[in-house]
């Protein structure tokens, strides 16, 4: 019941309706958003800086409040639980961070580990007496993402792409039906970008697990995702497969500078 | 556009040069006044620079043996409260610490743990001491009070900035995965503050043990206790001694403190 969604084939594994949301006074990052997650489905989100990608993303764990619509997860919206019941809903959807967010001072080990805290009790968690399974299922992990031996090391120490793998453990180890990911390249060279987003895409695969995945790099999420979404301004403007995105389509996603090099006019006001 | 040829001043920070001149004229006439209202007797300073001949030719002959037994329990004394009242000091400002660091409570613990602390450091040690002293009588207790309050003010106001400036991002991460508050606090907090917390503590170690010779002067033991005896008893050698004693385990504080923090971060 709580390893694998319950769901039938064709129902969603993430729902979102109408979602808005507004910071303060100001202006709406999200204007209403809706789309439909299907089970095993990978799904690329592409947009300018500003254009709401991580607002979304985060707004679906909650960890931006919505100030509209709804997230339907598992059956159940999300807004309306209380903080136990979220808790366990957080616990399936493993979220994967831009700058990896790993505890720089606390060993490989304890870092994958953390993502067992939603079903660890504290004290046992302040011990450091984790359930054996999941210590089993740790160093499998860490076995899978070719990071054996290092389970001692500190964090810091780690390369980039060796944290951002990290951050993946912890977030499969979650036993995840979905995984939030944003930005996974944000930090990292060409080379480990295309490692990283194989090695998401591939856990998905075998995993059959669905994925929202922030890309600011068109190209990757051409080549990794099956789905794209475009946002603008807090508002879908396209989705489609790869094969349909043409400038037109670019220029709507990313306004006018997307396709032009140069800034033109006005550029020799200061003489 | 017309001026812009090769001089630059600064703005003046007043804009007037009127009140520019109103202003320091009137602080030099304060100072002057204030400076006139201390009266200085000749005949006191000379008795005084006498005085200090006797003092500092004592400070020359320092004397540890006629009253070592005094010294020595002085010494023990001020290094155990020095001990436990940073000890127990560590552990309360910890609660304070959490609780007012903005980016972990809401408001109202906020209020309620900042408020706390800046009661702790309102008044000097030797105020708190005193007032320790008038309740629980002389001796090592009021002074291990004086010093735990001083500590926790001091200790979780310290902390409480260090957790406001910790990277956010690992206590998102740990939200994200079901984590409740304390799970929160243990591994995405605690691990970032930890040795910032003790290179605070091993610092109040040594500003407790100098904190303990001074509300000694006002009845909280340790060896300040010691030193106001030798001073009534105008025994300036035992006093330059302990003095020398003081300083010696200053100095040694700091190079062990210095040492380990180094290890520490």
């Amino acid at each position: 019941m709580t390893d694998s969604a319950p769901n039938g084939p064709g129902a969603a594994a993430l729902k979102i309706e109408d979602l808005v949301v507004r910071y303060g006074a100001g202006e709406d990052v999200l204007r209403g958003v809706s789309l439909e997650l299907r089970p095993h489905e990978i799904v690329g989100l592409i947009g300018a800086s500003g254009s709401g990608k991580s607002t979304l993303i985060r707004a679906i764990h909650r960890l931006v409040e919505p100030t509209g619509g709804s997230v339907v997860f598992d059956g159940v919206d999300l807004s309306g639980l209380d903080s136990s019941e979220l808790r366990k809903k957080r616990l399936r959807m493993g979220m994967i961070f831009q700058e990896h967010a790993l505890v720089g001072r606390l060993t490989v080990m304890e870092n994958v580990l953390c993502g067992t805290l939603g079903r660890t009790g504290f004290w046992r968690s302040v011990r450091r007496r984790f359930a054996p399974e999941d210590v089993e299922e740790a160093f499998s992990l860490l076995d899978r993402m070719g990071l054996e031996g290092l389970e001692d090391r500190r964090c810091d120490e780690l390369s980039g792409g060796q944290k951002q793998r990290v951050g993946v453990a912890r977030a499969l180890i979650q036993h995840p039906d979905i995984l939030l990911v944003d930005e996974p390249t944000a930090s990292l060279d060409p080379a480990a970008s295309v490692r990283i987003m194989t090695l998401i895409t591939e856990v998905c695969a075998d995993d059959g697990l669905a994925a929202i995945i922030n890309l600011h790099d068109v190209p990757l999420a051409r080549r990794f995702c099956p789905r794209i979404l475009g946002l603008h301004a807090g508002r879908i403007v396209f989705d489609g497969p790869p094969s349909a995105l043409n400038d037109e389509i670019l220029t709507r996603v990313y306004g006018e500078e997307a396709l032009e090099p140069h800034v033109g006019a006005g550029a020799d006001l200061g003489g | 556009m017309a001026d812009r040829a090769g001089t630059w001043r600064p703005p003046p920070r007043i804009q007037s040069g009127a009140l520019r001149a109103v202003l320091w004229v009137s602080v030099g006439l304060y100072l002057l006044a204030a400076a006139l209202t201390v009266e200085v007797e000749l005949a006191r300073v000379t008795e005084g620079l006498a005085r200090a001949g006797d003092l500092f030719g004592g400070w020359l002959r320092p004397d540890f043996v006629t009253r070592w037994t005094d010294i020595r329990a002085g010494l023990l004394e001020s290094l155990a409260m020095t001990a436990v009242a940073t000890a127990i000091g560590l552990v309360l400002s910890v609660p304070f610490g959490l609780g007012a660091a903005r980016n972990l409570v809401p408001a109202p613990v906020y209020i309620v743990c900042r408020g706390g602390l800046a009661v702790f450091r309102a008044f000097n040690e030797i105020l708190v001491a005193i007032l320790f002293v008038a309740m629980f009588g002389f001796g090592p207790f009021a002074g291990v009070m004086t010093l735990v309050v001083a500590s926790v003010g001091f200790l979780g106001k310290l902390l409480a900035e260090a957790v406001e400036e910790i990277d956010p991002s690992p206590l998102e991460a740990l939200t994200t995965a079901g984590a409740s508050w304390p799970s929160r606090v243990v591994f995405g907090v605690l691990p970032q503050v930890l040795p910032r917390l003790l290179g605070l503590g091993l610092y109040r170690l040594d500003i407790n043990f100098r904190e303990s010779a001074v509300i000694g002067l006002v009845g909280a033991g340790g060896i300040g206790a010691t030193l106001t005896t030798a001073f009534s008893r105008y025994e300036f050698e035992s006093v330059s001694s302990i003095l020398m004693l003081i300083i010696a385990m200053v100095f040694a504080a700091e190079m062990v403190s210095g040492h380990l923090r180094r290890r520490l971060l």
